[in-house]
């Protein structure tokens, strides 16, 4: 009898087994599941390990010669705090602090004065009895004057830079704030990693940092056609009492604050990708608006009188919204967000 | 017969060995004394021969003791324990399966597995199986396999509102392609997939992201970015692509949405452009070295 019980339920194992081989065997073609939504960013608020201590101890010396009034200085930095300076006399001073020894490589020469008129800050590396030149140099503090009328040119790493009353100033660094001021020939600064600010400054203007915030005030173009052009991608751009005609601004993941006239016969672009944008304008301007927005919303004071040409705020994934501020006017202003709001405010 | 010859059964004693040495050596000394004895000796000889021929098999065959019964049954029992499952289900399939009755039952089991495998695995049917003729066109036009986003829409065919209606049925199937292993960054992909039908200018922004996010990618793995800035760039790529998508899946629907357009066109160019930022850094980077 055990036996006979045995056999009969091995023979239900038996038939389970067969009859569940396919069905295993095929349910690994199942339907596919739905596509899977797009993973969610996460913003994680990560922070880098703290910077090695910087370590100085190196020579503390000063030099300086005698230029062309409108030299053009470059120089490299690696580290270090860089302030530059301009004073009205026809000589480059520079001191460092804690940093390595330095030179003057003549570039090119006035041929009407024979002053100087291209210069390069040297570094110098001593091996044994000599010195070796090389690119860039390094300190604890750098300070430059050099004539108002100076071109600056500076390449740094971890570098602060801090510029004041020279004609026109080109700079980019790897890492670190750029503050600019009283510039009075154009600007082009790049950061790496840092806010770059631009104060009391005119000519045309490229201003750009990956992870920095721009912020301007007082600016405005030193020739007609002077264009102001700022990019970042994850800071917000604050520009206060800019005169530019030519203004194309644009954030990825950031905000944009425009604070001034609408000049006209102006083009002014600004964008950002997830942002608001705010603008605060006299009340009496005017000018062709046309502002994009996806999910966020339009906004205006209603002082400003803005006269609606077409509007589409449908559901939908973008919405736009064409108009006119006061009489028109010949000024183009395009506002665009794909994820945030616009709003337009009197001053 | 006399007195002193020896008995029939004494004879086949000795015939079977069965009897003493010494009553065999008298048989045998007997017997060549006697003729009667050796006669009745001869025929039972003949008899032993032909009774013998016939139980040969019986003879010859060794009978095991109980003893060796036991052992064979312990050592069977022993085997039994020790045998693998497989082995006990195969002898058990090999032994059942001779039996017509199993062997149908187990066919029929995995007949009926298959097909409910099968049916399991069956695409699903749509809802709207059943709809007129003018409905179901614009079902056909708006259930596209996602297989098909990227090639043109088939021209539709004009509809005849004015004929009667004409009922019609059909089954749209779904399957997903393999997925590919496709080692190529995400970002890279992330608007590169989406269409193989351009307006007019996106293409050379889909070839430039392209290059371009090749050579970043090789960049950002190699030390050029710090962790939080990484961070910072994934984040922003994010954003970029989700407004890439979103702008095209809009332009796709209406086409004629210029403000759709002109920000996907801004998006790509957002995208070139924090691709260049870190080509442009590590320029820098490499400057100053």
């Amino acid at each position: 009898m055990k036996q006979i019980i045995d056999n009969l339920m091995l023979s239900a194992a038996m038939a389970a087994i067969l009859a569940g081989l396919p069905v295993l065997a095929f349910s690994q073609f199942r339907l596919p599941a739905p596509p899977e939504k797009p993973e969610r960013i996460e913003r994680v608020e990560k922070h880098d390990p703290p910077a090695m201590p910087m370590i100085w101890g190196g020579d503390t010396s000063e030099k300086s010669i005698k230029v062309d009034s409108s030299i053009n200085l470059s120089l490299c930095i690696t580290q270090g705090t860089v302030k530059v300076n301009g004073w009205n006399r026809n000589e480059v001073r520079v001191y460092v602090q804690d940093g390595s020894k330095f030179g003057f490589n003549v570039r090119e020469k006035s041929s009407r004065t024979g002053d100087p008129i291209w210069i390069k800050v040297m570094g110098v590396a001593i091996k044994g009895k000599y010195g070796a030149p090389q690119e860039c140099i390094s300190g604890n503090e750098i300070e430059i004057d050099v004539p108002v009328n100076a071109t600056i040119g500076i390449r740094g790493n971890e570098t602060t830079t801090t510029i004041d009353t020279v004609r026109k100033v080109e700079v980019k660094t790897v890492e670190g704030d750029i503050t600019l001021r009283n510039i009075s020939g154009g600007i082009f600064a790049y950061a790496g990693q840092g806010d770059v600010s631009v104060e009391a400054s005119t000519g045309a203007m490229m201003l750009e940092t990956t992870t920095g915030n721009i912020l301007v005030f007082e600016a405005s173009p030193s020739e007609i056609g002077d264009s102001f052009k700022a990019k970042t991608n994850g800071g917000t751009i604050s520009l206060q009492d800019l005169r530019h005609r030519q203004v194309e601004v644009g954030s990825i993941s950031g905000s944009v604050l425009y604070s001034g006239v609408i000049r006209n016969g102006g083009s002014y672009n600004l964008s950002t990708s997830k942002g608001s944008i705010r603008m605060l304008i006299p009340a009496d301007s005017a000018c062709q608006l046309q502002a994009t927005f996806g999910a966020g919303n339009f906004s205006s004071d209603p002082e400003l009188g803005i006269k609606l040409l077409t509007e589409n705020v449908s559901e939908g994934p973008i919405k736009s919204i064409v108009g006119k501020l006061g009489t028109g006017g010949d000024a183009a202003v395009k506002l665009t967000t794909n994820n945030g709001s616009i709003s337009i405010r009197k001053q | 017969m006399k007195e002193n010859c020896l008995d029939i059964g004494i004879i086949q004693s000795f015939l079977d060995g069965e009897v003493s040495h010494t009553e065999s050596a008298r048989v045998s000394g007997h017997t060549a004394q006697c003729d009667d004895c050796a006669v009745m000796l001869a025929e039972a000889e003949d008899q032993s021969a032909v009774v013998f021929s016939a139980l040969e098999r019986e003879f010859n065959t060794l009978v095991p003791t109980q003893r060796l019964w036991n052992k064979i049954n312990d050592s069977i029992a022993t085997e039994r324990a020790n045998r693998p499952f497989w082995q006990k289900a195969f002898a058990f399939l090999t032994v059942s399966l001779a039996k017509p009755s199993f062997a149908a039952t187990a066919s029929l089991l995995v007949v009926v597995g298959i097909f409910a495998a099968v049916w399991m695995n069956r695409a699903p049917v749509p809802a709207d199986i059943a709809v007129n003729g003018s409905q179901s066109q614009q079902t056909t036009a708006a259930v596209v396999p996602p297989t098909l986003i990227s090639r043109p829409a088939p021209v539709e065919p004009e509809i005849d509102t004015t004929s009667a209606p004409t009922y019609r049925v059909e089954r749209a199937s779904y399957r997903r392609e393999k997925r590919r292993v496709n080692s190529a960054p995400t970002t890279i992909n992330a608007s590169a997939n989406f269409s193989t039908v351009y307006m007019p200018g996106e293409e050379s922004y889909v070839k430039t992201i392209s290059s371009l996010a090749k050579t970043v990618e090789e960049q950002k793995d190699g030390g050029v970015m710090r962790p939080s800035e990484r961070i910072a760039y994934e984040r922003d790529m994010a954003v970029v692509n989700d407004a890439i998508a979103k702008m095209k899946k809009e332009v796709k629907r209406n086409p004629r949405n210029e403000s759709a357009k002109q920000v996907l066109y801004s998006s790509y160019q957002n995208k070139i452009d924090l691709l260049n930022s870190v080509s442009q850094k590590e320029e820098l980077l490499v400057s100053l070295k």
